[in-house]
């Protein structure tokens, strides 16, 4: 799900090996290479928008400028950063790899390190679609404009989160769970909607979490805001959306939550109970969607769910495969799923949940139970 | 100047291009140092990827992903004529009715730093058109009523972090626990982001994003707190030093805030920008530090405030813009000296027809917290 994206990260993003050892993005760069025997190496963009890719490798999340990392078939990589080479020191705690350098004239570098580089086979771009255009253009030139994006094999590889990794999502849902139930608390408690749901952001935060974002509503759900300026009244409906992320793993989640039991919503939490089981290792993501789609009839669905009832997610809030009716891809087992469910009905009420769902080789686990309607 | 206005200065400069319509693009991942043209005309700071189309007679449509959002964006105003979209550039070209403006002479503003993804695809789309930028943000050097009024709000909460900050910084306490804590202060206070950069050492560097590092007691403590306040930010530069500050820090501070100080007697209407970098290192080069004050020690002595137009730009000696009435920046002498590393000292100003008026309620001084 998308929210306001801020302009500066802001939250513990150090490398920490104890949670996420060296050997784990040595791994991820040899299964890479498995996937891309033709590869010569890899140039993988990230910033502060768009850096899935980028962690995944290095456990770089570009705080302020955006990164190149130049990885090589064999010997170390190098990551060259945006800004002077004074802000380098402050970039040494958050990635494993060592040589650290200014990002200057990009495409000139790139194209010097490319040439060094043994071999007839060309790098490999990652993360070129983020890209700026200017940036993309420049690095193409230096390239000669043959440069291959590989971006997909790599979310592919992503898919599959490792021990460790399902490991994190744990912790950032439970820091979402505790975002949520304080939220409520606040919420029952009588305060304005903005402060019930700064309320959530702080427990969040509290609970070390990287990053906070939310979406709120003042109209009982029919539509959703990011925080804009303070709004003093209190809201019953007030349906939140909150995501958090936690050693650099998203979870995210909608909850309806008011002060008396709301059948919308009720209703909501038992069609998302009732597609779970859907979530199999084997089984078509399409068949989710459509099991959605038949499950709330005859109401409309919401249109935060209308298309997309659900994604994959991890070092990025919105990964691929996306859950809609048109999706070919089937679930597999070690993935992690965001799901959710919305109506949009002025009579029965409107009402968005979800759920993070994490699938295993004989079924599905239940990461973050939906809030549904709490009293 | 009101929005209004603006978008008629807008409209005057397609004139002069003799440009049909303008096409602004923005990839919605908002950033102090690119400038957002969708801002600019529409005043819709998007969840996503969203485009603004401007024809010359004035009818604008915006076109908004998540297609979700399109209410939030039809608050902006009755004449804005809201497209809801899942994709930028097809709803985009659903605006343009989908090839039937082949013949029109089109503007574009912020392709450059637009992601590829979203560019290229624009590129190919509208191969006739011309960069734009200029005839959008020329007209945004100045700000609106609006945009000084929330700058204003912005330097007050700004203020506010910082005195939540002398409360809060302790040795123990790493820098993103304090990043982390004010940030939350400030929203809170009603800013909706904030560029927050915010480091500590015995000699910075620089001035840096947070990161896990420990404070210590004697760490100078730099931050750069800007608050963004309905899409406008402010910022405020200062130095704190955990426990008595030296002598020579003393000394050396005051001596930036002199520095700062000329910078801000130099900026009045009708002067280049770069009088007002020249006025800063001119205190400097006076006492022996000439050749801090050029790269790697520093890039610029101030810059334009976004998130819409981020004009007048940087206060630098390659920077010739002529200052005028309602702009509003950053002047920050913020300086690497030897005997003292990366300190701290900036305001944010409005250009009026006096002179620079500095937007805080307290200048910058050098805070030493007791332990």
């Amino acid at each position: 799900m998308l929210a306001m994206h801020p302009t500066l990260l802001v939250g513990p993003a150090d490398w920490d090996p104890a949670r996420m050892p060296k050997d784990e993005f040595l791994a991820r760069i040899a299964a890479f290479w498995r996937r891309c025997p033709s590869a010569g190496g890899a140039i993988v963009y990230g910033d502060r928008a768009h850096h899935a890719e980028l962690a995944y490798l290095t456990n770089l999340t570009p705080k302020l400028e955006a990164a190149l990392a130049l990885i090589p078939r064999a010997g170390a990589p190098q990551l060259l950063l945006g800004g002077g080479v004074n802000m380098l020191p402050a970039a040494k705690p958050l990635t494993w790899i060592e040589d650290i350098r200014p990002l200057r004239n990009a495409g000139k570098a790139v194209a010097e390190w490319a040439r060094e580089q043994p071999g007839d086979a060309g790098p490999v771009l990652i993360g070129g679609p983020s890209m700026p255009y200017a940036l993309r253009q420049d690095i193409g030139k230096g390239l000669g404009d043959a440069i291959e994006d590989k971006t997909s094999d790599l979310s592919t590889l992503m898919r599959r989160k490792s021990a460790r990794e399902l490991a994190a999502i744990r912790e950032a849902c439970a820091t979402l769970a505790a975002a949520v139930a304080a939220i409520g608390e606040a919420q029952r408690a009588g305060v304005g909607a903005t402060a019930a749901v700064l309320a959530g952001e702080r427990a969040a935060n509290r609970r070390g979490a990287q990053d906070v974002r939310t979406l709120f509503s003042l109209d009982g759900g029919r539509s959703l805001r990011p925080f804009d300026t303070p709004v003093e009244r209190a809201v019953d409906q007030l349906q939140v959306y909150v995501a958090v992320r936690q050693s650099g793993y998203w979870a995210e989640g909608f909850a309806a939550l008011t002060a008396s039991a709301l059948a919308g919503a009720l209703q909501a939490g038992r069609v998302l109970h009732s597609v779970l089981p859907l979530v199999q290792a084997g089984k078509p993501c399409s068949e989710v969607a459509r099991a959605v789609a038949q499950a709330i009839r005859p109401k409309r669905p919401h249109p935060v769910s209308a298309r997309i009832v659900g994604n994959s997610i991890g070092l990025a809030l919105e990964e691929y495969p996306l859950i809609t009716a048109e999706c070919a891809d089937k679930f597999e087992p070690g993935e992690v799923y965001s799901l959710r469910v919305g109506f949009a009905e002025e009579h029965t009420g409107t009402a968005i949940v979800s759920a993070m769902i994490s699938v295993n080789e004989d079924g599905n686990e239940l990461l973050w139970p939906h809030a549904g309607a709490t009293t | 100047m009101t929005f209004d206005e603006r978008l008629a200065a807008i409209r005057g400069n397609m004139a002069e291009q003799k440009l049909d319509l303008l096409v602004a693009i923005h990839d919605g991942a908002h950033f102090i140092e690119t400038p957002n043209p969708v801002l600019v005309l529409s005043g819709f700071k998007s969840l996503g990827p969203a485009a603004v189309v401007l024809r010359r007679d004035g009818e604008t449509s915006l076109i908004v992903t998540p297609a979700w959002d399109a209410e939030r964006a039809a608050e902006c105003g009755p004449t804005l004529r809201v497209v809801a979209a899942d994709d930028v550039v097809d709803g985009l070209q659903a605006a343009l009715g989908n090839g039937r403006v082949r013949n029109a002479a089109i503007g574009i503003a912020g392709l450059s730093a637009a992601p590829w993804a979203i560019a290229s695809r624009i590129a190919q789309t509208l191969s006739q058109a011309s960069a734009a930028d200029d005839a959008v943000f020329d007209a945004a050097a100045s700000k609106t009523v609006d945009e000084i009024a929330n700058a204003r709000e912005a330097t007050r909460i700004a203020e506010l972090g910082y005195a939540r900050l002398l409360e809060l910084a302790r040795p123990g306490m790493s820098e993103d626990e304090l990043a982390v804590e004010l940030k939350w202060t400030t929203r809170t206070l009603g800013a909706e982001d904030n560029f927050l950069l915010l480091c500590a050492g015995p000699r910075n560097p620089a001035v840096a994003p947070s990161n896990g590092r420990k404070m210590q007691p004697g760490d100078t403590l730099v931050v750069e707190l800007t608050p963004s306040y309905r899409g406008q930010l402010a910022q405020i530069c200062r130095t704190v030093v955990l426990g008595p500050a030296s002598a020579d820090l003393k000394d050396k501070y005051d001596l930036l805030v002199r520095a700062m100080n000329e910078g801000i007697r130099a900026a009045v209407p009708g002067v280049p920008m770069a009088a007002v970098c020249r006025a800063i290192n001119t205190v400097l080069e006076a006492e022996g530090y000439g050749e801090y004050c050029h790269p790697p020690h520093i890039r610029r002595r101030g810059h334009g405030l976004g998130f819409g137009s981020i004009r007048p730009g940087d206060v630098s000696l390659d920077n010739d813009t002529m200052l005028a009435e309602g702009m509003v920046f950053m002047i920050h002498p913020n300086q690497h000296l030897p005997e003292t590393g990366y300190l701290l000292c900036g305001e944010p100003v409005l250009l009026t027809a006096q002179g620079a008026e500095p937007l805080t309620r307290r200048q910058a001084a050098l805070a030493a917290i007791d332990l």
